[in-house]
């Protein structure tokens, strides 16, 4: 949106402020502006000349060769192609060293041998209008020398404001409510708009029906009789559209821009003479009904959107844009202006369907005001006949509908209003402000009872809070200061499973070096299947931000895995996490689950097992992370293929860790042929994936600590030698059984296969401390963990070694 | 035997002088007087001799390994100073050498800023809350004031589940403001909660935009709570984010679900004239807010004549991105270690 300051100061007076100033009202009181442009500045170089010699160009028949003077000491030649150039004419002239549009710089030049110092400019080489067939023709009295700007008294500021902080109030669309605004916010009487018109006591030729009151509620249609095709608008209406961004078409069409920026209501000119009959129908379109409309292009419409339809057939698209059958043309002295009032919604959906998003449909999407139908079917004939005193208005206007919004009374307590937003504001004040927001006010009790204008009572202002709101804003809310709560603090209640998040998070960063990323919360249908998930089990996007990613991640292993690939050129070894939200589809709607996943990859060379491999050191890690969990008592057992759910897992090297019936975490080696597949050529990578939310349901006892023996322990060193098909934590159950109470630590140190063992046979080293924490033990005990621990060797098919 | 002593004591203590190190004259102490040693073997031979030679033999042995002993103690103690002097001295020492590599960690730079306000709001006694990315629509947008029209639940703004995802109609909350509503049912008036959590909207992306990002939600909801409250809160929150106190202003700023509604501007942090970050006005625009519509109350099942409250939201992405000068928002979602390793913690 853009709002021209001069513009404004038709209604309120400004010009005490700078355009700064001006602008810091809107953003603190009303809505943010994006940006101040001063207008012109990109011709503020050119000034008026005079063409005080013209001749032909010797060398070239459609150049002239021309004297300028543009008030400095001498004048200078110029070679000039415009078939309108003449001596005595006044031009817009732009000398040696001034820049024009586009960032064009005038140089000293030759044309065709003739020295060119200037150049004398077209309206379309100034961007002040599409005119190109001829260099402008200032007025004879223009004074030499003056800056061009100055002549056409074009100074002006523009501010622009995000649309999306005006979608609330239907009252800013248009220059009027701005200035309506800033009268309030200055306390100044706001200039009305225009005067009301005497409509001529002739009923209207014109029948009006309206077949939906929701989609249309009100529409009025006014003939207007000229007497004479009007062609171009002055140039004053033009600079003021152009100064908006508005392209000048045509005087008829360009008041009703002129109208719509200055009041926010879009209204409309059909050709009367290109209309059938004297009816004038709104209606849902026919499915598949075509309309060619303004900008040339056929339309296929269907019965969500509403069509203006004439005797024969559509002739606009409601509240979109008009139809190019029935447009005004060079040949329009009869025309039927529409001024109406459409459904909010409707509107928005049709033009978001045709992609056809116009002035016209941006405005009435945010709940126009009825009212202002009819006033701006006043403003603009009293506009075109300033312009074109001849213009008569045929018949008075045809009226159908409500053209007013409900009405709505509002009860509103100052005194808690000041309370609530905290600023000393009196009920005098308030009032004042209110009122000269347009609100009538009946004060006889201490409770008000607010009546709101028909501009704000579309949807903007419904309740007290709103109300508030706008005492707030006009008085300012720099009177705010700031104020702590005093209310007690009641003890908050926590999610337990946010805190343990943080904990394991922290471990797995810190201790283990492992790096937290984030990953999307959907996964590509490709990925998915590559990984083998399961594809009927997942909840389902309905309207993708990509197309083909259209599942929601059980858990963040497939986006680590991931993330984790496109890290391999630079980190041959490494390690991701995330604390993340997963979903599975239920009746019910999505079962939301919460896991810490990690993907570590070292290069393929790395030992597959033992305390220096990838396995060894995930493995370490989960069970600390487990530790950190302070999870009592859980039971590790190797992944089994028939646990399903894990398709990404190599068969055999994994493990999971259960309390109870729960499965608290997973870790696995990714299978080596999907690894493969996931650019993993020259690595191997594994995965830790712990479930949050069962860790977090379950109870966890406090520490119990124990007071270390007084006695020194004795360290026994024993070698297995086991089958291959012997666990190792088979091998560990035994010894730790063997030492029973005494066995303070038990740590394997060695793990060996080749000479010297039997076939088949690999041994594995351990260190046990034994302690007791009344005595020092003695040989004998020690002697007693030995024959035990032999007789378990044998048990498990093999013996101790030497 | 006495002459074989007088050679094992000429030849010890000659030993002992030409040691080297510690080691060497550990080995020289073991060989001389160890248990397999020189005079232990010399020794097993006094059985041979005459009774009356026996007793000096034996004063004249314990001579012997007397100043074997002190000869060996003395050298001991030269060789522990000359090691000393070497170690002081600090030849061949390199204290700027490397140790081995620590394991490099690293924390998400938008969860260290939801961290550090998390910690912030707790000692402010806020509760810390959380809520489904999948919402359903009752209470992404119905509870919270936003009509059944509104842009906002189109599909160009909003990521909706398939249809058959469950009874009603589920999308990815688009904001972490439904959490308000999840809060008050849950925990009722009085309450202070922080909300923080991913969000999700229909966006292309690009160095500024993400369909994924973070946002952090607060809500306090008290008797007697308005406007001066909210600002309190915001100004201190933005105290705990920056490190110091900044110049703010509250304007005009709408959201369906609070009534009047805010936005917050700092004075920018970054500069003093002007800069690419608060695009030359000095003001950088960091925090919508406002006080709790009513509807809103009603919705979570709080009376709104009874209690007041007030809500405000911060980008956790763009906090984030504000503090360590990120400036392309696809770094957050990207996995990439060399973005990561440069926050570590
Ligand atoms: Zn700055």
């Amino acid at each position: 949106m853009k709002i021209s300051l001069r513009w404004l100061q038709e209604f309120v007076d400004l010009s005490d402020l700078t355009a700064e100033q001006v602008g810091e009202l809107l953003s603190l009181h009303v809505a943010e502006v994006d940006e101040i442009e001063t207008v012109g500045t990109a011709i503020q170089d050119v000034v008026v000349g005079e063409v005080v010699e013209c001749g032909q160009h010797p060398d070239a028949d459609k150049l002239s060769v021309t004297k300028v003077n543009y008030g400095a000491e001498e004048e200078v030649p110029v070679v000039c192609g415009a078939p309108n150039v003449r001596k005595g004419l006044k031009i817009a002239f732009a000398p040696v060293g001034s820049r024009l549009p586009g960032d064009f710089k005038i140089k000293k030049a030759k044309l065709r041998g003739q020295a060119s110092w200037g150049m004398i400019c077209s309206a379309r080489e100034l961007e002040l209008s599409d005119e190109h067939d001829g260099i402008i023709e200032l007025d004879s009295n223009a004074s030499v020398g003056q800056s061009l700007l100055e002549h056409l008294d074009m100074s002006d500021h523009v501010f622009e404001l995000d649309n999306k902080s005006l979608t609330h109030r239907p009252d800013l669309w248009g220059h009027y409510g701005f200035a309506r605004e800033f009268a309030t916010l200055r306390q100044q009487a706001l200039k009305p708009n225009g005067v009301q018109q005497d409509w001529p006591a002739q009923q209207s030729n014109w029948t009006i029906v309206r077949e939906d009151d929701d989609a249309c509620p009100a529409y009025a249609a006014l003939e207007i009789h000229l007497p004479s095709v009007p062609g171009e608008s002055p140039a004053w209406v033009q600079q003021r559209l152009l100064a908006l961004d508005q392209r000048p078409v045509s005087l008829l069409v360009d008041l009703s821009n002129l109208v719509m920026l200055e009041l926010g209501q879009p209204t409309h000119a059909f050709d009367a003479d290109r209309l059938q009959g004297n009816t004038i129908t709104v209606r849902p379109a026919q499915s598949g009904e075509r309309l060619t409309t303004l900008d040339e292009v056929e339309r296929v419409l269907e019965p969500t959107d509403q069509v203006i339809a004439d005797g024969g057939q559509a002739i606009a698209l409601a509240g979109v844009m008009g139809g190019a059958a029935t447009e005004v043309g060079d040949s329009t002295t009869r025309i039927l202006l529409e001024s109406a009032a459409f459904h909010a919604v409707g509107v928005r959906r049709t033009a978001q369907r045709l992609a056809l998003r116009s002035e016209a449909s941006a405005r009435f999407e945010k709940s126009l005001d009825p009212g202002l139908a009819v006033q701006a079917l006043h403003r603009y004939v009293e506009l075109l006949q300033s312009i074109v005193p001849e213009a008569q208005v045929a018949q008075a206007p045809s009226l159908s509908g409500c053209f007013q919004a409900p009405e709505r009374t509002i009860a509103f307590d100052p005194v808690a209003a000041a309370q609530l937003l905290g600023i000393a504001v009196g009920a005098k004040e308030q009032k004042r402000m209110l009122e000269d927001l347009g609100f009538v006010i009946d004060d006889s009790t201490s409770t008000w009872q607010v009546h709101v204008p028909s501009w704000r009572a579309t949807k903007d202002v419904t309740s007290t809070v709103d109300l508030v709101e706008e005492v707030g804003r006009v008085s300012g809310y720099h009177r705010i200061e700031a104020a702590p709560l005093l209310a007690p603090i009641v003890v908050p209640a926590q999610e337990s499973h946010r805190l343990l998040a943080r904990r394991l998070l922290q471990r797995a960063v810190q201790t283990h070096g492992s790096g937290e990323t984030q990953g999307y919360s959907f996964l590509a249908d490709e990925w998915a299947e590559r990984l083998g998930l399961a594809m009927t089990d997942f909840v389902r996007l309905g309207n993708p931000v990509q197309a083909g990613v259209t599942l929601m991640r059980h858990d963040p292993l497939p986006t680590l895995l991931e993330q984790a690939a496109s890290n391999l050129r630079e980190f041959p070894s490494g390690s991701l996490c995330e604390v993340a939200k997963g979903y599975h589809p239920s009746a019910e709607g999505p079962v939301e689950s919460r896991y810490l996943g990690l993907v570590q990859w070292a290069p393929k060379e790395t030992a597959l097992e033992g305390p220096e491999s990838l396995f060894g050191q995930l493995r370490t890690l989960t069970a600390d992370l487990l530790q950190v969990a302070q999870l009592p008592q859980s039971q590790v057992t190797p992944l089994c293929a028939e646990d399903g759910d894990l398709p990404w897992a190599h068969p055999v090297h994994g493990l999971q860790w259960k309390r109870g019936d729960h499965l608290v975490a997973t870790m696995a080696r990714v299978h080596p042929a999907l690894a493969r597949e996931l650019d993993f050529r020259k690595h191997q990578v594994a995965c830790v994936l712990l479930d949050l939310s069962a860790l977090a349901e379950l109870d966890r006892p406090a520490v119990v600590f124990q007071a270390p023996s007084k006695f020194p322990g004795i360290k026994v060193d024993v070698a297995l030698s086991l089958p291959q098909a012997v666990a190792c934590a088979d091998a560990e159950a035994a010894l730790r059984k063997a030492g029973g109470k005494l066995l303070d630590s038990l740590l394997l140190f060695d793990l060996y296969q080749g000479e010297g063992l039997e076939e088949g046979h690999r041994s594995l080293a351990y260190r046990a401390v034994l302690r007791a924490p009344d005595r020092t033990l003695s040989d004998k005990e020690e002697q007693k963990f030995l024959d035990k621990a032999t007789k378990a060797a044998l048990e498990l098919g093999g013996q101790v070694r030497g | 035997m006495r002459e074989q002593l007088a050679a094992l004591r000429e030849e010890g203590l000659a030993e002992v002088a030409s040691a080297q190190n510690g080691e060497q004259l550990a080995a020289v102490e073991v060989a001389l007087l160890g248990r397999s040693g020189r005079l232990t073997a010399l020794l097993k031979g006094v059985g041979r001799l005459a009774a009356e030679e026996r007793p000096l033999i034996g004063k004249l042995a314990n001579e012997v390994k007397a100043a074997l002993s002190q000869s060996l103690a003395a050298k001991q103690e030269e060789l522990a100073a000359a090691e000393l002097a070497q170690d002081l001295a600090g030849v061949g020492l390199d204290p700027t050498l490397p140790g081995p590599p620590a394991p490099f960690g690293a924390v998400h730079p938008v969860m260290q800023a939801a961290r550090d306000l998390e910690d912030h709001f707790s000692s402010l006694g806020y509760v810390i809350w959380d809520g489904p990315e999948v919402e359903s629509e009752a209470n992404n947008f119905d509870a919270l004031n936003i009509p059944a029209d509104h842009p906002a639940r189109e599909s160009h703004d909003t990521i909706w589940m398939a249809e058959d995802t469950g009874p009603e109609r589920f999308c990815l909350r688009t904001h972490t403001s439904p959490v308000q509503v999840r809060a008050l049912r849950e925990l009722g008036a009085p309450l202070r909660v922080v909300a923080p959590g991913r969000v999700f909207r229909q966006e292309a992306q690009d160095a500024t935009h993400e369909h994924s990002f973070h946002q952090m939600e607060g809500l306090v909801v008290d008797k007697g709570v308005g406007v001066p409250h909210m600002l309190h809160a915001m100004n201190s929150l933005l105290e705990g984010v920056f490190g110091r106190k900044l110049e703010t202003r509250l304007r005009p700023g709408f959201f369906p679900f609070v009534e009047p509604g805010f936005e917050l501007d700092a004075r920018c942090p970054f500069c003093k004239a002007g800069c690419r970050v608060c695009k030359g006005t000095r003001w950088i625009e960091l925090m919508p807010g406002g006080l709790v519509h009513p509807h809103v109350l009603r919705s979570a099942g709080v009376n709104p004549n009874e209690y007041s409250g007030f809500a405000f939201g911060l980008g956790l992405s763009r906090i984030a991105m504000l503090r360590s000068n990120i400036d392309d928002i696809r770094w957050m979602m990207s996995g990439d270690l060399r973005f990561l390793r440069q926050f570590p913690s």
